[in-house]
């Protein structure tokens, strides 16, 4: 043990150095393991800043045992403070340690019950082992899972607001967009919100998984909230799987938005009633008592398409609200979210409802429109480097060929050949 | 080998003879490369093991054609065997394919041999030689399969055998001759056919490139001209460069110029018109990026959904 600590101690300089310490380590991780107990004292000699790799081993060998009360408060200060001053290079060399040590510093966090604890050490954690900021690693959805149940919801979105596009577990991506779905829900950013739940229920998967139906019924949800309406097909890159199974699995919440587009409140109300048990149990009865409150805002939405002023009393009237200081309520709401362009004459009770006055004529549109123009650009180039190398995956020209018509060969120019590998 | 050649023949040659020596350089070459891992269980039959993936193969063969009064004209070509241990190409072969081209082709004779490679080499000489049984002076058409983008004209060289004196000895060497392509009607239509599957920019396309390179450099220009002045002010500011008023009243009575309009009305529609012009430009992208997104899509599932749509009526144009 001791020569093992000196050898850490010796060779962790240079980047040669490393390496062959690490191969040093993964010889010695067994004697590491039997011995997990006589380990802490250990642990003091060794600098996280300085040997990390060697660190990391004997960290991972100490904590794998269950670990009670006591011990789990003084193991998560020891684990906050490897990861807040670990080197970054000499962790990336053993990914897969790093990860569990991670995991099991969670599972002492929520054990010892204080969630908020983990949430700044995990965000570092996370951009230790990212190789990018396009890169997902295991440890997302763990720090999200954090932040949920700490409920500081701002810390997470500063990481949702990376684009991704490398993933190395589809688990982890499946459980960091209903996590991070569930979060931007908390913070009302519904467009977000749709756009992670969409991915989990589109992903790629031979069979549908839990995590993807607990997504569709959320993401039914936000959809009404934000868009007021549910498309009743997922779209043709959904897999055969989910276009399939989801919808049959998820049976009241897709009634509940069938009733929603007829647009009565007084049906939808009583549809919910009915099936509040079901609602509840899946913990969603709050999003759809959101969802039955943004019906008044549809409605509303509805009239400025038919009307150019009404007044008050008709408004209410017609969303069957009860009062004419609901509707200017409602209204008010609406025009200082953005979602309506209207002004309310006080005197008389008259709303008129205005166009978008928006002119395009400003330099703010223009660097908007600027940016936007290289974002698209950017997401071009990976697309057509990800067309081509599907394009010469041997599954795809395998079934590509077969699939040729029977007409005249003059008539199609780019028939794919028949393939025969 | 040397310069070009003496002996006053013209050579015509046929595209056939070019797509065909083509065509068989790159099936060897394919052949050759280990396929994916995947489909790793067949071509296991294949070229003979002294090639390796890094250098390119050579092929060989025999060119065709007839032979009138002082023009040759090389119709076609057919493969042929090499050996590598005699350094010779296969005799009998040569025969029977010689035999059945005359049937079809009675007009025909051997005119020589083709290969491929940079340049003529020593033991290229052996294999003329011994064809000069077929034909007393045969013609080496050498093709080179390197692409090069900045050549302008064919990779095609073709080489007669002289006798000339060297060192006091009489030695056959090659020369290089000047040759014309020739074609026939059905030959024009192939090799349109060929040319089209490249998209070469149609004319509408090329002329917006051109205004718009035009103006991209004439601004890179002005940009540069600008930014020098502005170092040499600002090297005139810190006291680096001597002060020259001549110049500073130039420059001040340039910068009094502009702008040369300033007006509300003026900037509403040059704002409005440039954020037209970004829209359509945006919407350009979105259409484009659409497409590739749509086509990526498409291959994903054929590739990977188990239960996409059978007896695909699925329209590949």
């Amino acid at each position: 043990m001791e020569g093992l600590v000196t050898q850490i101690q010796g060779l962790s300089g240079t980047a040669s150095d490393v390496l062959s310490l690490q191969n040093l380590l993964k010889q010695a991780d067994d004697s590491l393991h039997a011995e997990s107990t006589r380990l802490p004292p250990f642990l003091d000699q060794l600098d996280p800043s300085k040997h990390s790799l060697g660190y990391l081993y004997f960290l991972e060998a100490c904590t794998a045992g269950p670990v009670t009360q006591e011990q789990a408060s003084s193991f998560v200060l020891t684990i906050a403070r490897f990861i807040s001053s670990c080197v970054a290079e000499q962790i990336r060399l053993a990914p897969d340690k790093f990860i569990s040590v991670c995991k099991r510093f969670k599972d002492q966090v929520l054990l010892l019950e204080e969630p908020l604890r983990g949430v700044a050490p995990m965000l570092t954690a996370i951009r230790k082992l990212q190789l990018s900021s396009e890169h997902l690693t295991a440890l997302h959805p763990e720090f999200l899972l954090l932040c949920l149940l700490s409920k500081c919801y701002k810390t997470a979105l500063s990481i949702l607001d990376e684009d991704i596009f490398e993933v190395d577990q589809p688990r982890d991506l499946f459980l960091y967009c209903y996590y991070g779905g569930m979060i931007s829900i908390g913070q009302k950013q519904f467009r977000k919100a749709l756009e992670l739940l969409h991915n989990v229920v589109t992903a790629p998967m031979s069979t549908v998984n839990a995590i993807a139906v607990e997504a569709f019924k959320k993401y039914i949800l936000v959809s009404l909230i934000h868009h007021g309406q549910f498309p009743t097909n997922l779209p043709k890159y959904a897999s055969s799987g989910a276009q399939r199974n989801l919808k049959t699995l998820c049976q009241p919440y897709v009634e509940l938005a069938s009733s929603y587009s007829n647009g009565k409140i007084a049906d939808l109300e009583t549809y919910v009633e009915a099936n509040k048990d079901k609602f509840e149990s899946d913990n969603n009865l709050g999003l759809v008592k959101q969802a039955v409150s943004s019906m008044y805002k549809r409605n509303i939405q509805r009239l400025t398409q038919t009307y150019l002023t009404l007044s008050l009393q008709d408004i209410a009237n017609r969303v069957q609200l009860n009062s004419p200081k609901e509707a200017e309520m409602h209204v008010l709401q609406m025009i200082k979210d953005g979602e309506i362009y209207a002004t309310i004459n006080q005197k008389d009770g008259m709303v008129r409802f205005l166009e978008d006055p928006e002119q395009y004529k400003t330099c703010e549109m223009i660097e908007r429109i600027g940016s936007s123009i290289q974002r698209l650009m950017t997401v071009s180039k990976k697309l057509n480097v990800m067309d081509e190398l599907m394009s010469c995956d041997p599954l795809y020209l395998a079934k590509a060929g077969r699939e040729r018509q029977r007409f005249d060969f003059d008539d199609f120019d780019n028939v794919p050949p028949r393939y025969n590998i | 080998m040397a310069s070009s050649s003496s002996s006053g023949l013209t050579f015509k040659l046929h595209p056939l003879v070019i797509v065909n020596i083509s065509d068989h350089y790159t099936r060897v070459k394919s052949q050759m490369n280990p396929p994916p891992p995947t489909s790793a269980t067949s071509n296991s039959n294949n070229s003979n093991g002294g090639e390796n993936n890094q250098s390119p193969p050579r092929v060989y063969g025999c060119v065709i054609g007839v032979q009138r009064g002082r023009t040759v004209e090389i119709f076609n070509s057919f493969e042929l065997l090499y050996d590598p241990s005699t350094h010779s190409l296969d005799r009998s072969f040569l025969e029977k394919k010689q035999e059945l081209y005359k049937k079809v082709f009675p007009n025909f004779y051997v005119l020589g041999w083709y290969s491929t490679g940079n340049d003529a080499e020593e033991s290229d000489m052996h294999i003329h030689k011994a064809l000069m049984d077929v034909n007393e002076s045969p013609v080496y058409v050498l093709l080179n399969p390197a692409i090069n983008h900045a050549q302008k004209d064919l990779p095609v060289t073709i080489y007669e055998s002289e006798l000339h004196v060297i060192d006091g000895i009489p030695q056959l060497i090659f020369v290089r001759s000047s040759y014309t392509i020739e074609t026939v009607e059905a030959e024009r239509i192939s090799v349109d056919h060929v040319a089209h599957l490249k998209p070469s920019g149609g004319s509408a396309a090329t002329q917006l490139a051109a205004q718009l390179t035009g103006i991209h450099s004439a601004i890179k220009m002005l940009n540069s001209r600008i930014r020098v002045l502005h170092q040499y002010l600002v090297g005139m500011q810190k006291g680096d460069l001597p002060c020259e008023n001549a110049l500073l009243r130039q420059v001040s009575s340039l910068l009094r110029r502009l702008p040369a309009t300033e007006s509300e009305k003026f900037q509403d529609d040059f704002l409005t018109e440039y954020n037209d012009t970004l829209l359509v430009t945006y919407l350009a992208t979105f259409t484009n990026c659409s497409s590739t997104m749509n086509d990526l899509v498409d291959k994903f599932n054929t590739a990977y959904d188990r239960h996409s749509r059978r007896g695909g009526r699925t329209a590949f144009i």
